[in-house]
């Protein structure tokens, strides 16, 4: 069977319209923000309806759109367990004017939510194979619900690769579960930065570096990547040569996004709305879009 | 064409008949401005409807999906009070063609699948379109017969009125149209086979009037199969001058883009304008990046969207009705016919077929 | 609620447009279709820029210096203060600056408050930085500083001349003519130190030295005579002996001069005519600039051609022709003529004297001014030098600005005053085809802003003399005493495409143009710049910088250098590098192109900040006294 991107249970303006219009947010408040590197953060977020805290769920690799009051709305994907059901996180990398003026809020703070939005990683479909989840800066975070969910279900997937790297040791996103993951003895953890330092005791270089450094069969795991659009296009050159099938290499898209339910058409590769029928794709997926250029 | 839908007014009632249907909703119609423009409007009277028009500049689509439009506002402060309703006066836009028809019903189809926007569904629930029959294309730049788009609808309109000279045929399409004619149904009678024989003859003499042609099908052709080369493209492209009337203009075009505005009274409002795919900016990411960095690869993006098989499988329909707009408003003449014959005539030139291997 | 027609105010093409406003907002705006101009098009600027000139930035209070901040405060107060301020100051020691974006009242109105209100001769226009040295060089020779032809003539033009402009990013309703000239087979010969969007369109690109314009149009002038290229009728104007003696002298820079391609270029223009010479700011802010220009009129004559002058801002032809400059009086009438100063004396209720008072540009540099008044031009960045510049504004006594919004010249202030666009009073602005349209108040102003004519009446006022206020009677005023207007009326532009302004019939005259020897090269600044402006900023930027649209098309600037001169240097794309002058420097990202030529930086125009014009010197050219921005010797070299 051909392996494409799951489609999601839930969806805003979908499955549910909380706030009675589809471009009018709920309300959520900061209860944390953990600083991952120099410009980027974790957010720590909980509905202030508690009702529709109960009721809310999402998929790995799904995103909302976050209103920073005064400033606007960006798309930023989950970055926390979606077995957690008290709060969820959304990391940011403070780049343009909304991200930026994110960074200057604090707890107690308010954003609006709309979500969730977009498509999420095929956690079931690829349960009984080894996963291999390549990653480079702040790639990881679309990645950690479903490492997350991978790790609580354990028992359902093979062998667990996780290759991830960053520009420098600071760079390093979620650094506090590396070090714990680190320690687990059912996946295997290899971290790489471009330029080292006196405490790195990793590699040193690209993480497609690490690709060389494992043996896996190619036949029986599937990859998720997520990352620079460079460093997914050499990956995805190694995976391929390595003898994976283009159904087997999932990642995640990335384009400017403005309203997220696909009609401001900001998004669109080909026929295709990233916010809708996105952001996760297959290579496979991905090789009908001419736009993409593969 | 169901003949028991059918039904006449005679044109010395139909000032009267409008005044009726003005009764229940304001009336939008081509209306006359300054120097002999038209544009669609709210007119006061049914006497300032302006049946036959040249070169309208502003797209009736504006009454769906205006070209500014607030969402909603809000106030910061301690907490954040949200607040707006979605503004969808009852509408009649009379003497729309039946190439702005067949581009409501496509961006219909848009705005409500697979998710519907509250705001166009309010407004187009509230919208009904008394559409007349071209008996000759209106501008010379005119081309729906090449989208199948008109001059005339079998299907798809609210009410379509056909000027026979001294009387107008009215078919009602639906029950939104007959609900509309409901105040004025006391001036309608019943249409005769004459009626139908003479409607005949206006389409067929409608059909023969086009001149402007644009070989649609053969652009869906090369853009579908990816066959176009780059070059063509960044050629065509070259004296863009980017700015967005195409897009504008066009009927069918719906993309916007989303700003957060402050007020006077400190509030904010959120607000959306139409916005094109042709600027440069539309695509750029915060980090720099633009997947669509040279002019060539923007104008592949709207032709695109115009002429491709993966879109008329999305939308039931390719996204061009041939109402000629966009050919008239570009200053460099990239209008959609212009584009395809430049394409057409481009292609011998650049492309270069690949030898096939004789094994694979 | 509903649609108002007015113009257009972001560019001289004069575009006719219905402008639709919703609770002091843009909801929409649409073309005209019949406009002449317009023909149911508009440009980037015209479909997005609109919500840009009422940005939540806009200033709606008058602002008062205390200390080192302007603060809000009443318009009694500011203008108060004004009073005050203007009355410690002999009228000679005050100047006043306006704007081509002001509407044709208020230019006329300002010469007026000057000359009669404040009684000062130091009265100029923004203008004198860009495009002043069209209009004595065209008057001396076609009789007229406006252009001959309309936009719809152009299109059917046989061949071009196009001098030093970036017409096709500039005035995008020409360049939409120059397209469908080329459909009809129309050649046209370019003149740019760099690749423009012309490029691709163009039979002949000659790609000058910076600087070297006037050796090239002499050159021209000679392969025309040589050629025997002109009509017949040219060779009995006035003036034909003197300018065939005058281009005999050749100097030893005549060699950057490329004789073959001068002669094709001749018999290009000669042999296809109807043929039309335009050119902008790259001729107009050149050294010599009035010398090419005349050149260029002469060129013109000979072959029974055209001449546009390219005059960017929406009212840069009115604003010369309302007389807001130190050397004229309205419709050019000479100081130095005691009719006209008569006249005026008479209109206006003064004694005018025979004195040419300060230039815009010795206002600023000559230090001998206690207080000036500005209106509407961002003197700051559109000046020369704007270190000295800035340095000068802040010395003075008393400056008032009167703008939309916070720009680096009302920074410097002791009084700004909000001022409104476009879109939110009533007046005329005359087009590049010498139309003068109505201008329709579409809102409301914004906050308390007044309209310039407004604020000029109100410091009248507290000086004691009622000035018109009224713009339909400041029109009617300007109909009964400026002889090009005569006739006009607000009523009389509005019932048709506007008024335009008639040609007086007057028969060219040829002009000699003399030899002038290029400078030495200076080997401390090796480079020269090559400064342009793309479509996205107007002037300085401070409107369209709002503009999200805009702003997004246009994020960062640059400077630009050919592969081989950045190698010389040992630059690479990307690296930040620091243009500098003998008046100022530039910090710019470099990006390699091989549009620009062998031994030049192309540094093109941003949304304010900063501009190119801060590497120019207060030096001008003699005539005009325009400044010269273009060519300037620079030196590169990367940021440590």
């Amino acid at each position: 069977m051909v392996l494409t991107a799951a489609k999601p249970r839930k969806m805003w303006g979908v499955t549910d319209q909380p706030s009675g219009n589809l471009y009018v947010p709920m309300i959520a408040v900061i209860e944390d923000i953990i600083d991952e590197t120099p410009d980027t953060k974790t957010f720590r977020l909980a509905f202030e309806d508690k009702n529709y805290a109960k009721s809310f769920s999402f998929e790995p690799g799904q995103f909302v759109e976050v209103t920073v009051f005064g400033a606007g709305e960006a798309p930023i994907g989950f970055a926390s367990s979606p077995l957690e059901k008290s709060f969820f996180e959304l990391t940011v990398v403070a780049r343009g004017k909304v991200t930026q003026a994110m960074h200057k809020l604090k707890k107690g703070g308010q954003v609006g939510i709309r979500g969730p939005l977009g498509n999420c990683w095929p956690l079931e479909e690829i349960k009984g194979n080894d996963i291999l989840v390549v990653s480079g800066g702040c790639g990881l975070a679309p990645l950690r619900p479903a490492i997350l969910q991978i790790l609580a279900n354990r028992e359902e997937y093979g062998e667990f690769w996780l290759l991830y790297g960053a520009r420098t040791p600071a760079d390093l996103d979620f650094k506090y579960d590396l070090e714990k993951w680190k320690q687990r003895e059912d996946m295997h953890l290899l971290q790489t930065v471009d330029i080292g330092c006196d405490e790195w005791d990793c590699d040193v270089g690209v993480v497609t570096v690490l690709l060389d450094k494992i043996k896996v069969n190619a036949k029986k795991t599937v990859a998720l990547t997520c990352g620079p659009p460079i460093m997914i296009k050499f990956v995805t050159i190694s995976l391929l040569r390595t003898g994976f099938s283009e159904d087997r290499i999932v990642t995640s898209l990335e384009r400017y996004m403005k309203c997220g339910v696909g009609k401001c058409g900001h998004c669109c590769v080909n026929h295709v709305y990233l916010c809708t029928e996105g952001p996760v794709f297959t290579y496979q997926q991905m090789r009908s879009l001419p736009e993409l250029k593969l | 064409m169901k003949t028991t839908d059918a039904l006449i007014l005679k044109k010395s009632d139909a000032l009267m008949f409008f005044a009726s249907v003005a009764s229940k909703m304001r009336l939008i119609a081509p209306k006359r401005f300054f120097g002999g423009d038209v544009m669609f409007d709210v007119i006061e009277s049914p006497k300032d409807i302006v049946w036959e028009y040249g070169h309208d500049i502003y797209p009736p689509k504006r009454f769906l999906l205006p070209h500014y439009e607030d969402m909603f506002r809000y106030k910061t402060g301690k907490s954040v009070e949200v607040e707006g309703g979605i503004e969808a006066p009852m509408q009649a836009i009379v003497g729309i063609r039946s190439c702005d028809v067949t581009a409501i019903r496509f961006q219909e189809r848009f705005f409500s699948n697979p998710i519907v926007d509250p705001y166009y569904k309010a407004r187009l629930d509230n919208t009904v379109l008394f559409s007349l029959v071209c008996g000759k294309p209106p501008r010379k730049e005119c081309f729906c017969m090449c989208c199948d788009a008109g001059p005339y609808l079998d299907a798809g309109f609210d009410v379509q009125l056909t000027d026979l000279g001294d009387r107008f045929l009215v078919e009602i399409g639906n029950d939104k149209g007959r609900e509309a004619c409901a105040p004025g149904a006391y001036m309608l009678g019943k249409a005769q086979p004459k009626d139908f024989a003479e409607r005949k003859q206006i389409e067929l003499q409608a059909d023969s009037l086009f001149e402007t042609q644009a070989y649609i099908a053969k652009a869906i052709n090369y853009i579908s199969n990816n066959d176009v080369p780059e070059e063509v493209w960044e050629e065509i492209a070259e004296t863009c001058f980017r700015c967005g009337a195409c897009t504008n203009l066009c009927p069918v075009c719906t993309c916007y883009t989303v700003d957060e505005i402050k007020l006077a009274d400190g509030s904010y409002v959120r607000s959306r304008s139409w916005d094109s795919c042709q600027f440069a900016g539309f695509t750029r990411e915060a980090s720099g990046y633009n997947p669509r960095p040279t002019p060539g690869s923007r104008i592949l993006r709207r032709f695109y969207h115009k002429a491709s098989y993966p879109y008329i499988v999305r939308d039931g329909r390719h996204g061009c009705v041939g109402c000629g707009r966009c050919v008239f408003t570009c200053l460099a003449d990239l209008g959609v016919p212009t584009v395809i014959k430049r394409l057409r005539r481009a292609m011998p030139k650049y492309f270069e077929p690949q030898e096939k291997a004789a094994e694979v | 609620m509903d649609q108002i027609l007015t113009t257009c105010g972001l560019c001289s093409c004069g575009c006719a447009m219905y402008v639709r406003q919703e609770g002091g907002r843009i909801s929409g705006v649409s073309p005209s279709a019949h406009h002449p101009v317009s023909t149911a098009r508009l440009c980037i600027k015209g479909w997005n820029a609109l919500p840009a000139l009422l940005g939540e930035e806009r200033l709606r209070t008058p602002l008062i210096r205390k200390g080192k901040h302007l603060e809000p405060t009443s318009w009694k107060e500011a203008i108060a203060y004004t009073a005050s301020s203007l009355r410690q100051c002999h009228p000679k020691e005050i100047g006043i600056i306006g704007s081509g974006k002001l509407t044709n009242e208020e230019c006329y109105s300002l010469a007026k408050f000057a000359r009669s209100i404040i009684k000062t001769p130091n009265v100029d226009s923004g203008s004198r930085f860009a495009d002043a040295s069209a209009t004595g060089a065209l008057l001396a020779t076609i009789g007229t500083s406006a252009s001959q032809v309309d936009l719809n003539t152009i299109a059917h033009a046989g061949s071009m001349l196009i001098v030093g402009a970036n017409v096709m990013e500039q005035l995008p309703h020409i360049g939409s003519r120059i397209l469908d000239a080329i459909e009809n087979g129309c050649q046209i010969v370019v003149l740019d130190p760099r690749d423009s969007k012309l490029a691709p369109l163009a039979s002949t690109y000659i790609h000058p030295e910076p600087g070297t314009d006037l050796l090239w149009m002499r050159a021209l002038l000679r392969a025309i005579l040589d050629l025997k290229l002109c009509t017949d009728s040219s060779t009995e104007l006035l003036g034909f002996e003197e300018l065939r003696n005058s281009l005999e002298s050749i100097g030893p820079g005549q060699l950057a001069v490329d004789t073959e391609v001068v002669k094709e270029a001749a018999e290009t223009i000669a042999h296809n005519p109807p043929l039309v010479v335009m050119f902008g700011l790259g001729v107009m802010q050149q050294a010599n600039s009035s010398e090419i220009v005349k050149a260029l009129a002469n060129i013109a004559t000979l072959l029974g051609g055209s001449i546009v002058p390219l005059r960017g801002q929406a009212n840069a032809q009115g604003a010369s022709e309302m007389g807001m400059a130190h050397d004229f009086l309205p419709g050019y009438g000479m100081l130095s003529d005691p009719t006209s100063r008569k006249f005026w004396g008479i209109v206006w209720d003064c004694e005018l004297a025979d004195e040419v008072g300060m230039s815009a540009v010795d206002m600023i540099q000559s230090g001998d001014l206690k207080a000036m008044m500005i209106f509407g031009e961002n003197v700051a960045l559109s000046a020369p030098n704007s270190k000295a510049t800035s340095a000068a504004l802040e010395k003075l006594d008393f400056l008032a600005v009167a703008d939309l919004y916070m720009t680096e010249t009302a920074k410097l202030a002791d009084i700004v005053f909000p001022a409104c666009s476009f879109l939110e009073k009533d007046g005329t602005f005359t087009n590049i085809e010498r139309r003068a349209q109505c201008v329709r108040r579409v809102l409301e102003p914004i906050g308390e802003s007044r309209s310039d004519l407004d604020i000029m009446a109100d410091i009248a006022a507290e000086l004691g003399t009622n000035m018109q206020r009224d713009p339909k009677k400041v029109l009617n005023e300007i109909a009964t005493g400026v002889t090009l207007y005569r006739g006009i009326s607000y009523e009389k532009a509005g019932e048709s495409w506007g008024y335009q302004v008639p040609l007086n019939g007057v028969i060219p005259k040829l002009i000699p143009v003399s030899a002038v020897d290029v400078p030495e090269q200076d080997d401390a600044y090796p480079l020269k710049l090559v400064s342009s402006r793309a479509i996205f900023p107007q002037h300085t930027g401070s409107v369209a910088c709002r503009s999200s649209v805009l702003a997004r098309e246009y994020p960062e600037t640059y400077a630009e250098l050919g592969e081989a001169d950045a190698e010389k240097l040992g630059l690479r794309a990307g690296a930040l590098i620091k243009i500098s002058s003998k008046s100022g420097t530039l910090t710019r990202r470099l990006l390699l192109s091989d549009s620009v030529r062998r031994g030049c930086i192309h540094v093109p125009h941003y949304f304010g900040g900063d501009s190119p014009n801060a590497l120019a010197s207060y030096e001008c050219d003699p005539e005009s006294g325009v400044p010269i921005y273009k060519g300037l010797s620079v030196k590169v070299e990367a940021v440590k």
